[in-house]
């Protein structure tokens, strides 16, 4: 168990190495001299000699490992170098941005796992009757609609119409409704098939046959016997809805006006603010590898099947 | 012949729904040019913001130009992107795929890492990433999309080409003494393509959106190109006044995109059967078990 959990660690740290180089190199294969950009930044009159005090500054004359092993150190540390663009510290520019696109994210998972559940359940409950056909069909839609469609079908609807939530912005609760529905209805609709699905192939088993011939009813069945069948799926499934959940923060943070680490990382790939792009990629990246290591480590520990295997 | 019986199994497991809206995608993407009655990119100001007519059928939007014609014109630009991405990635995927399922050992190793890596970040953030190195341009777009989604169709072209290179007819080239040349170009290659080229069908939806989104966040295909993310953002200030016009190009998207994902719930149910009661799932899982001997 131990070294199965510890294997898979291993595995995530492989693919952060991996991933880092990707983002590093990313940036390497820029077209373009970053060295101009800079001494652009600081005067409006740039020298061949600036050019390469600048370039001598930041390390573009040291080899490419030393600069990676460099870069990542700085990364570590929370050192993101400052934007070409804007000329601010990346790093603390991120940090004030983080809770905003936490406060989404979390709110757009904790929609996520209770829309899931309510329609995974609904359906199965009912199974191929008219709730079970209704939950389907709009677990179907809601996959299919763009997130940017759903923003403004949900603004015009409870913003312009019926003025109950604010338009945009980002000011207590109240506000944070609208964004967290937007963000949660894809994650809500992917999920809420899981669950049907893994508890129509739980309820075809022969201990269900078991429960019924001792006069369970069918929902004792589900929530029983069935549910703790679907709960390692369902939880590798969030994790990967939840790290997908990032792009919709990339549309929906612009859309409503909330200065998240989302937004941050839109105006860098606008304006080809490379070292926003870099460091907001970096954030993603982690955050995908450990979300999907948390869950994995939750699937094992969830599942008796995995728990006793000896590796 | 390997995907002609491949399409015809899968063709006729295919929801009407789904044919309903791929083929009315398809259609209205390669005749969009004699369908639409106006010019898409004529602005007439006199006639801006009207609602639907005898004139103009869905209305006209804030330039005064006809919603119906761009509608209709959307659907080349979108089936054209979905196309083009399409190729590409699985050229590059089904390539790196068939090498890692024909040499198998290290080769593997070190190439399915890379697409480890490409897996583990979602494709619209990788896509996004290029395009902020490289600037906004069509075939930038074009480009970055492909190189998001190559690691997907390489996963499938691996597993798909080490269940070629396991069967015995494979085997039996071997001790026929056929090169190795011969056995990957006209045994492997073919037989990958066409099992992995169905799968890529599914995918073409969620390309499809990721075009429609980087178009909604100005990243993609550039005004006055009519495409559907980019009409809707384009008329998002207008929400309060004009609603159909944001609506009309979201339905256009989402109906598309609904018939893509039914064909891949379809193609889904031929790898892990959906229970539904005990008796058809057993009847369900001898149908899929015959289905996945045609279509690989």
């Amino acid at each position: 168990m131990i070294s199965l959990i510890s294997k898979r660690i291993w595995q995530s740290l492989l693919l952060l190495f991996l991933a880092s180089v990707l983002c590093f190199s990313l940036v390497i294969s820029a077209p373009g001299n970053v060295a101009i950009l800079i001494a652009e930044l600081r005067s409006p009159i740039v020298s061949k000699e600036d050019i390469a005090k600048v370039a001598e500054e930041i390390g573009l004359n040291k080899p490419l490992p030393l600069r990676y092993v460099g870069w990542l150190g700085d990364a570590i540390q929370g050192n993101f170098g400052i934007s070409y663009k804007t000329g601010e510290d990346v790093g603390e520019s991120l940090e004030k941005r983080l809770s905003i696109t936490a406060t989404l994210i979390a709110g757009g998972a904790a929609f996520a796992l209770m829309g899931s559940l309510f329609l995974g359940f609904v359906g199965a409950l009912y199974a191929h009757r008219m709730p079970d056909y209704l939950a389907r069909g709009a677990a179907l839609i809601s996959a299919s609609t763009p997130s940017f469609f759903v923003g403004a079908l949900l603004v015009y609807a409870f913003s312009v119409a019926l003025r109950i939530f604010p338009t945009f912005g980002y000011g207590g609760p109240i506000s944070w409704v609208l964004p967290w529905t937007t963000i949660g209805l894809l994650p809500a609709s992917v999920l809420s098939r899981v669950v049907r699905v893994g508890l129509e192939e739980a309820m075809a088993r022969p201990y269900v046959l078991t429960a019924m011939s001792k006069g369970l009813t069918r929902s004792q069945i589900l929530f029983r016997d069935a549910m703790p069948n679907i709960i390692p799926t369902y939880l590798s499934a969030l994790g990967t809805q939840v790290g997908v959940m990032v792009v919709g923060a990339v549309v929906i943070e612009p859309m409503f006006a909330w200065q998240g680490v989302g937004e941050l990382f839109l105006t860098g790939v606008r304006f080809r603010d490379f070292m926003v792009v870099q460091a907001c990629l970096l954030i993603f990246i982690t955050f995908f590898i450990v979300v999907n290591l948390t869950v994995d480590v939750g699937m094992m520990l969830t599942d008796p099947k995995l728990r006793r295997q000896r590796s | 012949m390997t995907f002609v019986y491949a399409c015809r199994a899968t063709l006729s497991k295919v929801p009407p729904l789904a044919l309903l809206a791929i083929g009315a995608f398809v259609f209205l993407g390669i005749f969009s040019s004699w369908l639409a009655p106006y010019n898409p990119n004529t602005q007439n100001l006199l006639l801006a913001g009207q609602g639907p007519g005898a004139d103009h059928w869905f209305g006209t939007d804030h330039l005064g130009r006809d919603t119906f014609s761009r509608l209709i014109v959307a659907s080349r630009t979108s089936l054209v992107g979905v196309f083009l991405v399409l190729i590409l990635a699985n050229t590059v995927g089904i390539c790196i795929g068939t090498i890692a399922g024909y040499r198998r050992g290290w080769t593997d190793e070190v190439l399915m890492r890379f697409v480890d890596v490409g897996l583990a970040i979602p494709s619209l953030i990788i896509a996004l990433a290029v395009i902020g190195i490289f600037g906004t341009s069509y075939w930038n777009m074009i480009i970055s999309l492909a190189l998001a989604w190559w690691p997907g169709s390489a996963r499938i072209s691996r597993g798909v080409a080490l269940n070629i290179m396991n069967k015995p007819h494979i085997e039996a080239l071997r001790v026929l003494g056929a090169s190795p040349l011969r056995i990957y170009f006209f045994h492997l290659l073919p037989g990958t393509i066409g099992a992995v080229l169905v799968y890529a069908t599914a995918d073409a939806g969620a390309i499809a959106l990721a075009i429609a989104t980087l178009s909604f966040l100005g990243l993609g295909i550039q005004p006055p190109t009519p495409e559907w993310g980019q009409m809707l953002v384009d008329a998002l200030p207008y929400l309060e006044g004009d609603p159909r016009q944001v609506i009309l190009p979201g339905l256009a998207l989402t109906f598309a995109v609904i018939g893509f994902n039914i064909l891949g719930e379809s193609f889904a149910l031929n790898r892990v059967p959906a229970p539904m009661s005990r008796r058809m799932l057993v009847s369900r899982r001898r149908v899929t078990a015959s289905w996945k001997k045609v279509m690989v």
